[in-house]
């Protein structure tokens, strides 16, 4: 039982730390709480959804093009919506509010094109799942785990090793010292949203094989991502996805002795524990010190 | 009539949580997301105390004004450690687990079943059960509210707080206790949310945790936002313009299932253009960034 629920919660910390992971690199380099990210997810699995069932095209195929559509969405929301406010140099609380315009409108234009009613991306039967001891683990969730963090793993060596990396993490630390030794803030905000919102559209079609899809699954989504990255440490990569796998094993190794319907309520609790004991998250370097 | 009426009711009900917040995010410059909470607080305690205890309205009224305002004590004292966006989140955080509370605790709350025959409100005996009594109630509850929040941020520490919202470091150079001014708004908004609360739970009746949501915290703010940060007139209007004009999209003959999210659409496209093209609302005067 104890190992079941440590596995269910392995598992739904690695999508959370995807989600926490792409929405710490735009956080980076932004320094605001992005939610439109949750819908960027959501459509993530819609764009899968359409490629793999609605164009019959091969789900390897549709995965990558849900990616390479979802950072499209992110980098087009940076345009339109933050870009001129970037350019107003409006406060922290503009970007917040506009976020949630996005996120609302996504979601809902999503309901609109697609209906209330739940897909099911996965075409193939459901196999028998592996026996660990006394506890299971199906193929599909097996992938789910390795693909993300194969990738984490990836994102990891890019940011550390790559010229782009390096220069995402200079203007991440200082953009104004980053500008003058040529680096061009707008092109890494640029690359931070495609990079971000790529792993939160690969983390939709993920879970878009394990569970049902609806135009609503962004929002739960978006707030264990936000929370993930807060408590592993606001801006640290490592320390989000350290918060992803913290958060997906509190709430289920919590279904032990708390009943069920408490499970969202258990990262919220951590996240105050947080943000009143140690603000700073995990991984933190220094306490935030933002104004409004 | 009936409907228009109601209508207006409902309008009154979202001036007075406007208002509350509007002291908050718009006079004091605090990025508050989570107003349903005491809106919440308010409607659960009187309804509670009306139906398992028969208390009156009127006390369950004042009852869960103040547990909202005690509420506020604790979500912002702890909040307001905080600065800027972890502020913001702390509150949204704590809202969401007062909506937890009213969706699990099924013993007490009935969970998403809701409470149902809440009793209204009597006058001298006389039982107030038509919509124009209702209509007549909340305008004055709408009116008081006007009052008393016109009377704080006229007052010298209404300026303290506008202050705090201009700038934080030079008010507190000035020898004002920034953190004191800011619990005592945070608190007084949600105590009028409490207010607003109980008048929601006794006039419709009904209440369940679906009326508490996130969302409905943002929905709050948008009427503060559109409306215009920092004004009472701005509120009233916002207020009033976002309860009516849903009403306006089921008159143009949409089916449902288009018609709701397509209102959602639309508040989210106000949002982004309000941040883009009038940060400052239709009325507002503070114009922040």
């Amino acid at each position: 039982m104890l190992l079941q629920l440590f596995l269910n919660g392995i598992i739904a910390g690695s999508i959370y730390a995807l989600i926490a992971l792409g929405f710490t690199i735009i956080y980076r380099t932004v320094k605001f709480f992005h939610f439109a990210h949750g819908a960027v997810y959501a459509a993530g699995a819609y764009f899968a959804y359409t490629f793999a069932i609605s164009l019959h095209l091969p789900f390897v195929l549709a995965l990558f093009l849900s990616a390479v559509m979802t950072a499209v969405l992110g980098v087009g929301i940076d345009r339109f919506v933050y870009y001129p406010l970037r350019l107003r140099k409006a406060p922290n609380l503009a970007f917040l509010i506009a976020s949630f315009g996005v996120f609302i409108f996504l979601q809902y234009l999503i309901a609109i094109i697609y209906g209330n009613r739940i897909l099911i991306l996965r075409t193939w039967p459901v196999k028998e799942g592996y026996k660990i001891f006394d506890a299971v683990i199906t193929p599909t969730q097996l992938m789910i785990l390795i693909v993300s963090i194969l990738l984490m793993l990836f994102l990891w060596l890019f940011i550390q090793k790559t010229k782009l990396g390096k220069a995402m993490r200079a203007v991440s630390d200082d953009p104004l010292a980053a500008s003058v030794v040529g680096i061009n803030p707008d092109k890494i905000i640029i690359a931070s949203f495609a990079i971000g919102s790529a792993l939160a559209g690969v983390a939709g079609t993920l879970i878009a094989l394990e569970t049902n899809i609806g135009p609503t699954m962004g929002w739960p989504a978006i707030l264990k991502g936000i929370i993930a990255s807060v408590v592993g440490g606001g801006g640290s990569i490592p320390g989000s996805m350290f918060g992803g796998f913290l958060l997906g094993l509190a709430e289920n190794l919590g279904m032990w002795k708390i009943p069920s319907a408490w499970k969202d309520t258990i990262s919220f609790v951590i996240l105050i524990l947080f943000l009143l004991v140690r603000p700073r998250g995990f991984f933190g370097v220094k306490p935030e010190k933002e104004a409004v | 009539m009936e409907y228009l009426l109601h209508i207006l009711v409902i309008a009154g009900i979202y001036i007075i949580l406007t208002l509350s917040l509007n002291l908050i995010v718009g006079y004091t410059g605090l990025p508050a997301l989570g107003h349903a909470a005491f809106f919440a607080v308010g409607a659960y305690i009187s309804a509670l105390l009306a139906l398992n205890f028969g208390i009156s309205p009127w006390i369950g009224m004042m009852l869960g004004a103040s547990f909202a305002a005690l509420t506020g004590i604790v979500i912002g004292a702890s909040s307001l450690r905080l600065k800027g966006d972890y502020f913001a989140l702390a509150t949204f955080g704590f809202a969401f687990i007062i909506y937890s509370i009213t969706k699990n605790w099924v013993s007490v709350t009935r969970g998403p079943m809701g409470l149902p025959g809440i009793p209204g409100f009597t006058v001298f005996g006389l039982a107030l059960d038509s919509t124009f009594s209702y209509f007549i109630l909340v305008f004055l509850f709408v009116l008081i509210t006007i009052f008393i929040i016109r009377r704080i941020v006229d007052s010298p520490f209404g300026r303290v707080l506008k202050s705090i919202r201009e700038d934080e470091i030079a008010a507190e150079s000035l020898g004002k206790d920034t953190t004191k001014h800011k619990l005592l708004a945070f608190v007084i908004g949600a105590f009028f949310a409490g207010i607003a609360g109980s008048l929601y739970a006794h006039y419709i009746t009904f209440i369940d945790p679906s009326s508490f949501t996130i969302m409905e915290s943002i929905l709050i703010l948008l009427m503060v936002i559109f409306g215009g940060m920092g004004s009472i007139k701005g509120s009233i209007l916002g207020a009033t313009i976002l309860v009516v004009f849903p009403e306006l999209l089921r008159f143009l003959g949409m089916p449902g299932a288009i018609a709701a999210p397509t209102r959602q659409m639309i508040y989210g496209l106000v949002l982004i253009i309000l941040m883009i093209k009038r940060p400052q609302g239709l009325l507002g005067r503070f114009r922040f960034g």
